[in-house]
C-alpha cells in the first residue's frame, strides 16, 4: 500500500438493520495511513452503525468499503482481521469466560503458525499488566484492563486499521486517560486508528482529524485543534442552533 | 449388594454422561436444547448394526468375538462409518431444518419446536425402515467376571465405562487446547465477536454438531452393546441426558459426565431401595431440583 492510497475509505456508504430504514446515508469519507480520527456526532447521529458497516456486523446496502484500496464491501466479517481491519465494540469486546492468554490466541489463530508464537509475546509486551496472569480468566477483569484486552485482542493480527467504538464508554476519568494515552501509542507506531467517542474533548485531545456525522451523513469535518472551539460541534452537542457549515 | 448397585449405576451413567456431554455442546453453542439428539444416538446405532452386519456378512471372519468381549472387529469398524453417518445426518438435519431457520432469525422456541418435529420424523422413519422390534449387535452371551468385593462386570461394560473417560478427556482437551475448542467456546459466548475476532461462526457451527453427532454414535452403539436397539432408544433417553447436562451445567464437558454418573447411580439405587417403577422419575426429580436450587448447575456458568 503507497501513503497516497488511504488506508481506509468509504464511498457513497449506505448501510443500516433494515434496507428501506437506512441510518447510515451515503458517506464518503478517506482515512490517510498513519492517521488518527474521531467520528463524532450527537446520539442517533450513525456513528455506531457507521464502523460496524466498516466492520462487517452491520449490513451495507449500497456504496463502497476500500482497506488500503481493495474492496471489502462483500468480504465476510470472519475474514476482516485478517486483511487487517480490527475492530473493538463497546461492550462485550472481551470472552470473560476465556482466559486473557486464550482471547489472544484465539486472534492469533487467523495468523499462519509460524507467526502465532511472537505475535502473541510482542502483543503481551505492549501490556505488562496482562502478560503478568496471562491464565486469569477474563470476565475478572477490570474496566480498564477489559478495555486494554480488547485492544490487545484486535492488535494481535498487526491491523493496518484499528476502529473503536467509544472506548471510554462506563471506564473512570483516570482510565480514559490510560486507555487514550495507549491508543496514541499505538497510533505512533502506524497504525491508522479511528476511534468513535461521545467524550468529545478527551477524543479531540488526542486525534488529528475530527469528523462530524448528523442524521446519518458527514456533516463537518476539520482538524482536532480547530474543532475543539468551533461553534458548530458546540452546537450539536449543546442543541443551540447549528451553522450551516459546508463539507469540506 | 451395594457395591454392585454402584457399579451397575456407574456403567449406566456413563452412557448417560457420552450423550449428556453432546447434549451440552450443541446446547452451549447453538443456544437451544435440541430434542433431535436422542433420535441421533438411535440412528447412530442402526448405522453402526447396518454397517457391522454387512460387514460380518460378507466377512465373517470380522463378526468373530475379540477376546473377553461379545463383538467381533465388525463393530468398530461399524462405529467408526456410523460417526461418519450421523455426522452427515445431522449436517443435513442443519441445513434442512435448523440453519433455514438461524437465518431468519427464529426465536429459541422455534428451533426448540422444530427439534421436536426433526424427532418425531427421525424416529418414524427409523420404524419404517427397520421395524420397532428390538434388536442386538450380537447373539453371544457374556459371564460378568468378578472385579473386587463381590462386584461383577462385563468385558463389554468395563469397554464402555472406559470409553466414556477416554472421550471426555479427550473431548475435554479438544476444547481447551486446540483452536477448534477456542473457537467453539468463543462462538458459545458471544457469536458477533467470535467473527470479529476472525472465527467463522458457521464453520465453527458444523463441527459443533459433527462433535455432537460423533458423541451420539458412541453413545449410541455403547447402549447398543450393553443393552439393546430400538428406534425409541435415544428418545428414552432424552430426559436423563438433558438431566445430566443441566445438572452439570451448560458448556461443561466434565460435569455433563460427572453428572450422567449422578444421574446413573440415583436411578440405581432407587431401582435398588425405592422400586424400579420409579426409576424413569429420578430424572425429573433431579431436573426440578437443579432448576430450582441451582439453575447453573454444578460446574456451569448461568442458562442463557
Amino acid at each position: 500500500m503507497t501513503d497516497s492510497v488511504p488506508a481506509l475509505q468509504t464511498i457513497g456508504l449506505v448501510a443500516g438493520y433494515e434496507r428501506d430504514l437506512p441510518i447510515v446515508r451515503g458517506i464518503d469519507l478517506a482515512v490517510a495511513r498513519g492517521e488518527f480520527v474521531a467520528i463524532l456526532g450527537p446520539n442517533g447521529a450513525g456513528k455506531s452503525t457507521y464502523v460496524k458497516a466498516l466492520a462487517g456486523t452491520v449490513p451495507c446496502f449500497a456504496g463502497t468499503v476500500l482497506l488500503g484500496g481493495q474492496d471489502i464491501t462483500q468480504t465476510p466479517v470472519h475474514l476482516r482481521s485478517g486483511k487487517g481491519l480490527g475492530f473493538v465494540p463497546q461492550t462485550e469486546n472481551i470472552f470473560t469466560s476465556l482466559s486473557i492468554a486464550e482471547n489472544l490466541q484465539l486472534a492469533a489463530d487467523v495468523l499462519p503458525k509460524a507467526f502465532r508464537r511472537s505475535r502473541l509475546e510482542q502483543t503481551l509486551s505492549r501490556f505488562p499488566d496482562l502478560a503478568a496472569r496471562p491464565k486469569l480468566r477474563a470476565g475478572q477483569l477490570s474496566g480498564g484492563q477489559r478495555q486494554m484486552l480488547a485492544v490487545a485482542r484486535a492488535l494481535v493480527v498487526e491491523p493496518q486499521v484499528l476502529i473503536l467504538d467509544e472506548p471510554s464508554a462506563g471506564l473512570s476519568p483516570k482510565t480514559v486517560g490510560t486507555v487514550f494515552a495507549m491508543l496514541k501509542e499505538i497510533n505512533s507506531t502506524g497504525v491508522t486508528v479511528i476511534l468513535v467517542e461521545q467524550n468529545v474533548k478527551a477524543a479531540l485531545s488526542v486525534v488529528e482529524r475530527g469528523v462530524i456525522l448528523v442524521e446519518g451523513q458527514l456533516r463537518h469535518q476539520g482538524r482536532a485543534e480547530a474543532l475543539v472551539n468551533d461553534p458548530m460541534l458546540a452546537a450539536l452537542y449543546l442543541g443551540a442552533h447549528a451553522p450551516q457549515v459546508a463539507q469540506r | 449388594m451395594m457395591a454392585q448397585t454402584i457399579m451397575n449405576g456407574l456403567i449406566a451413567g456413563s452412557m448417560i454422561g457420552l450423550g449428556a456431554v453432546g447434549i451440552t455442546l450443541t446446547y452451549s453453542i447453538l443456544r437451544f436444547a435440541n430434542f433431535a439428539h436422542g433420535d441421533m444416538i438411535s440412528w447412530a446405532a442402526y448405522f453402526a448394526l447396518a454397517v457391522s452386519t454387512a460387514l460380518g456378512t460378507a466377512l465373517p471372519g470380522l463378526a468373530t468375538p475379540v477376546g473377553p468381549f461379545s463383538f467381533g472387529w465388525s463393530l468398530p469398524l461399524g462405529l467408526i462409518a456410523s460417526i461418519a453417518l450421523t455426522g452427515l445426518l445431522t449436517l443435513l438435519v442443519d441445513w434442512l431444518l435448523f440453519g433455514k431457520l438461524r437465518q431468519r432469525g427464529g426465536a429459541v422456541i422455534i428451533l426448540v419446536m422444530a427439534g421436536f418435529g426433526a424427532a418425531l420424523s427421525l424416529r418414524s422413519f427409523l420404524e419404517f425402515v427397520f421395524s420397532s422390534r428390538p434388536t442386538y449387535f450380537t447373539d453371544a452371551l457374556q459371564i460378568a467376571l468378578p472385579l473386587f468385593a463381590g462386584v461383577r462386570a462385563t468385558a463389554d461394560q468395563m469397554l464402555g465405562l472406559g470409553i466414556a473417560v477416554v472421550l471426555v478427556a479427550l473431548v475435554h482437551a479438544a476444547l481447551t487446547r486446540t483452536a477448534a475448542g477456542r473457537a467453539m467456546r468463543a462462538v458459545s459466548e458471544n457469536q458477533a465477536l467470535a467473527g470479529l475476532t476472525g472465527v467463522d461462526v458457521s464453520q465453527t457451527i458444523r463441527l459443533a454438531w459433527l462433535f455432537g453427532a460423533a458423541l451420539a454414535a458412541v453413545a449410541g452403539v455403547m447402549a447398543g452393546v450393553l443393552v439393546q436397539i430400538r428406534p425409541h432408544m435415544g428418545h428414552d433417553l432424552l430426559l436423563p441426558l438433558f438431566a445430566a447436562a443441566i445438572l452439570g451445567g451448560i458448556g461443561s464437558v466434565p460435569g455433563a459426565m460427572v453428572a450422567g454418573l449422578i444421574i446413573g447411580l440415583s436411578e440405581a439405587l432407587c431401582v435398588q431401595f425405592v422400586g424400579a417403577e420409579w426409576r424413569a422419575a429420578v430424572s425429573f426429580v433431579v431436573l426440578v431440583a437443579i432448576l430450582l436450587l441451582r439453575p447453573q448447575g454444578l460446574f456451569g456458568k448461568q442458562i442463557p
